[in-house]
């Protein structure tokens, strides 16, 4: 820099730091968190306006749409200076907020919002959706979830699960204790305790599905006085991605058995000849799906395997167990097992019409060519499959007492 | 203008240009590119096969400028070929650069506006960006190659931290079936991904700056091999993450992979504000190194200072990246700029090399 005069030196140094100071003051679109509402929780059902709404319409609220969804948002409040909305029980004590709004674009419905609150609501925190199955049998999920996988404060790790009632519902708590939206994705954790409880299906997973149009199952939230119970699993068709039906318990215990990802659970079954309760606690579970192509005609053969440990039983009060009793104990199982995939299979084969237990994907990477040609109707095809199983199941311990 | 310069770089040095230069907008944006062609899960294939053309005509192109010693391509094409088709073609390699510069810059302000800075007015995004990296371009080339040291195993370090956090949401099922489909789609996606490794041609420049110009295809092939490997990763982590059907219809997909988990406890829970900030800086480096190159190659054909180009160019560069009306017509921008690569950089430096060559024998 030796051609230039230190005055010159000078004159770019303090135009340089006054610039810096003015590119210094911060964020240029900030929004501070106590003006904010966060949402945690979104909940989507068939359209019926509230009796709020109802009152705002007759003093001339209204504007073109149809009714289409009623849109639930659950927002974290702590604050609760605002009490705009639907609030169920008397205010203040609730640490969230549940506000409906009527409409058909969910992103208007969304936007509405802001008519009625002070403080904006902001999507980054959003952890569950939860869509109603009847709603979801008439719109699909394109619909119902594009502007969430649209929205950039969206997560696309956001869970979806069904409901068989009101989201509303599912939405709230007895007591003010816990924020209905996080008990539930808190309660998804629990997969290692029951295979009752599907693997999260997180937004982009869902995509995924939709755009392979491929079909899937949702976990099923019921929910009844402010207590919400994972149960069964909501199914939703490939082609038409809409809601067909629901698995209920024992049902999905089968398809989650062919899918093979569950990572603990219990099988209850009872004795052969007294008719006594043996419980085998899985320890770990396998499944291999096999295809065969023959002609045009489709079959699979489905192994599974699990290691596990006698945790209850109701028969030898107090005496020796012998090889021949955990054998029976096995066997007693692995029928129990067998039964619950029958159940299953009978349901998303024959009735439903739909795989959502990854046969399609199995043939896909054993037969690649002939898939290209029968993906399009897979789901028919898959419901005339031929599918064979067997169960292998495999006491490795008896727990903490000894066979005496 | 000098033809030969007093600050030189170091072949590390030269490599890590060329890597920091690949890293660009094509990292977030890959695994769709590439999944649009392909079809089938196989991308990973097509992704080294496409980095082996690209190290192929990154060899050609340094061979070519090795026998040059001290010139840039600026100024040997204009020997080779004399003064008006040389400058010509000069001018070609500067509108190329200078192109891709505006195209980082905007496609820098689109994310950061969606992802980090909403409501922020782009042209304040681009304003500060454009300055910062003025004022590394004015200190010359070792500077930018010095900046550019401290920038690459950061990236390297932060990528790899939060590619592999990602693998709990891996499935191994969707990178199957291997080859379903045979070779072909395989083959369908190599022009995609070989763009991904645009950045080997400014070897045609940095040579002239190399402390041994002889070194120079242990630099290209140092330098692209640095981004291949991370190419590779980003494939197969994002469309095992997300699959391919899952990728398709995300426009920033690997944003979307890192946005698509969080860990509970950890001091960050999502990391997605980490991988934008070294991206930011990869973008920076691209802008930065692009600019440099076309304000270089206008001030060696024209005989002005490369100090004056720099700051005339600066008013240019933003209208340029302000032109595309959404980013459609950005990525589309992108694919073009990627199609006169392949022209400019893949028959013209052979038919340079083979002149080369015959001048050598003929003289000789």
């Amino acid at each position: 820099m030796g051609k230039y005069s230190s005055f010159q030196k000078r004159c770019f140094l303090s135009i340089l730091c006054s610039m810096t100071l003015l590119m210094q003051t911060g964020c240029w679109s900030k929004g501070e968190i106590e003006d904010l509402s966060i949402s945690v929780g979104l909940g989507l059902d068939q359209g019926n306006e509230t009796s709020l709404e109802k009152k705002f319409d007759k003093l001339g609220a209204g504007y073109k749409k149809k009714d289409l969804i009623t849109y639930t948002l659950q927002i974290v409040d702590k604050q609760s200076e605002s009490k705009s909305g639907d609030v169920k029980s008397d205010s203040g004590a609730k640490p969230y907020l549940n506000v409906s709004e009527t409409g058909d674009s969910l992103f208007e419905l969304l936007r509405e919002f802001s008519t009625r609150m002070e403080r904006p609501v902001i999507g980054h925190h959003l952890k569950v959706i939860i869509i109603n199955e009847q709603l979801s049998r008439k719109m699909s999920m394109n619909n119902l979830l594009d502007f969430n996988l649209r929205d950039n404060d969206i997560r696309p790790n956001c869970l979806v699960f069904m409901s068989s009632g009101l989201t509303k519902k599912a939405l709230e708590a007895k007591g003010n204790s816990v924020i209905p939206s996080f008990r539930i994705f808190g309660m998804v954790g629990n997969t290692y305790r029951t295979f009752k409880i599907l693997p999260p299906m997180s937004l982009i997973k869902v995509e995924a599905k939709m755009n392979a149009k491929a079909s899937y199952m949702l976990q099923n939230i019921l929910a009844v006085d402010g207590e919400v119970k994972f149960s069964g699993a909501a199914v939703i068709k490939g082609a038409t991605q809409k809601f067909v039906g629901r698995l209920n318990e024992e049902e999905l215990l089968g398809v989650s058995w062919i899918i093979g990802k569950g990572k603990g659970g219990v099988v209850k079954a009872y004795d052969e000849k007294t008719k006594q309760i043996v419980a085998y606690e899985i320890k770990s579970m396998k499944s291999k799906i096999h295809s065969q192509l023959k002609g045009d005609q489709i079959s699979f053969n489905v192994q599974i395997e699990s290691d596990g440990r006698l945790s209850e039983e109701w028969v030898n009060q107090g005496q020796t167990m012998d090889a021949g009793f955990i054998k029976s104990v096995e066997e007693a199982a692995e029928k129990e097992v067998k039964r619950t995939i029958k159940l299953g299979l009978n349901k998303i084969q024959k009735e439903y019409k739909t795989d959502v237990a990854g046969f399609g994907k199995r043939f896909s990477i054993e037969h690649p060519k002939q898939w290209k040609k029968v993906k399009d109707d897979w789901d028919e095809l898959f419901s005339e499959a031929d599918i064979r199983y067997d169960v292998k199941l495999k006491i490795t311990e008896m727990g903490a007492k000894d066979g005496h | 203008m000098k033809s030969s310069f007093k600050d030189r770089i170091t072949t590390i040095q030269t490599a890590v240009i060329i890597s920091n230069f690949m890293l660009g907008s094509g990292i977030l944006t890959l695994p769709r590119a590439a999944a649009e062609k392909v079809e089938t899960p196989d991308i990973w294939l097509s992704v080294i096969i496409g980095g082996l053309v690209a190290i192929a005509a990154g060899i050609i192109m340094a061979v070519l400028s090795r026998s040059h010693a001290g010139k840039t391509v600026f100024q040997y094409n204009q020997v080779l070929l004399g003064k008006w088709i040389g400058g010509f073609l000069g001018l070609c390699f500067v509108v190329y650069f200078f192109t891709t510069s505006a195209y980082q810059l905007r496609a820098m302000a689109e994310v950061t506006g969606l992802f980090l800075l909403e409501g922020t007015p782009s042209w304040a995004i681009m304003m500060v960006f454009m300055w910062v990296s003025l004022y590394l371009m004015i200190g010359g080339i070792n500077p930018i190659a010095r900046l550019f040291e401290i920038i690459l195993p950061l990236t390297i370090v932060i990528y790899l931290l939060v590619m592999f956090m990602s693998l709990r949401i891996f499935e191994w099922d969707n990178l199957r079936p291997f080859l379903g489909q045979g070779l072909m789609p395989v083959l369908a996606g190599v022009k995609s991904t070989s763009l991904s490794f645009l950045g080997v041609e400014v070897i045609l420049v940095l040579t002239a700056f190399m402390n041994t110009p002889d070194k120079s295809i242990k630099a290209v092939v140092y330098g692209t091999a640095i981004p291949l490997l991370l190419y590779l990763l980003t494939v197969i982590v994002v469309i095992g993450g997300l699959s391919l059907e899952g990728v398709l219809t995300r426009a920033w997909p690997t944003l979307d992979l890192i946005r698509s988990y969080e860990f509970p406890g950890l001091i960050f829970e999502r990391f997605e504000s980490l991988l934008l900030v070294i991206w930011i800086m990869q973008i920076y480096s691209t802008f930065t190194i692009t600019y440099f190159v076309a304000a270089l190659g206008i001030s060696q054909i024209f005989k002005v200072s490369i100090r004056k180009c720099l700051y005339i160019l600066l008013p240019i560069v933003f209208i340029i990246s302000t032109l595309p009306q959404n980013i459609n017509v950005l990525f589309k921008l992108g694919d073009l700029l990627g199609q006169t690569a392949l022209y400019l950089f893949l028959p013209i430096p052979i038919l340079l090399l083979l002149l080369t060559k015959w001048r050598k024998r003929s003289n000789g």
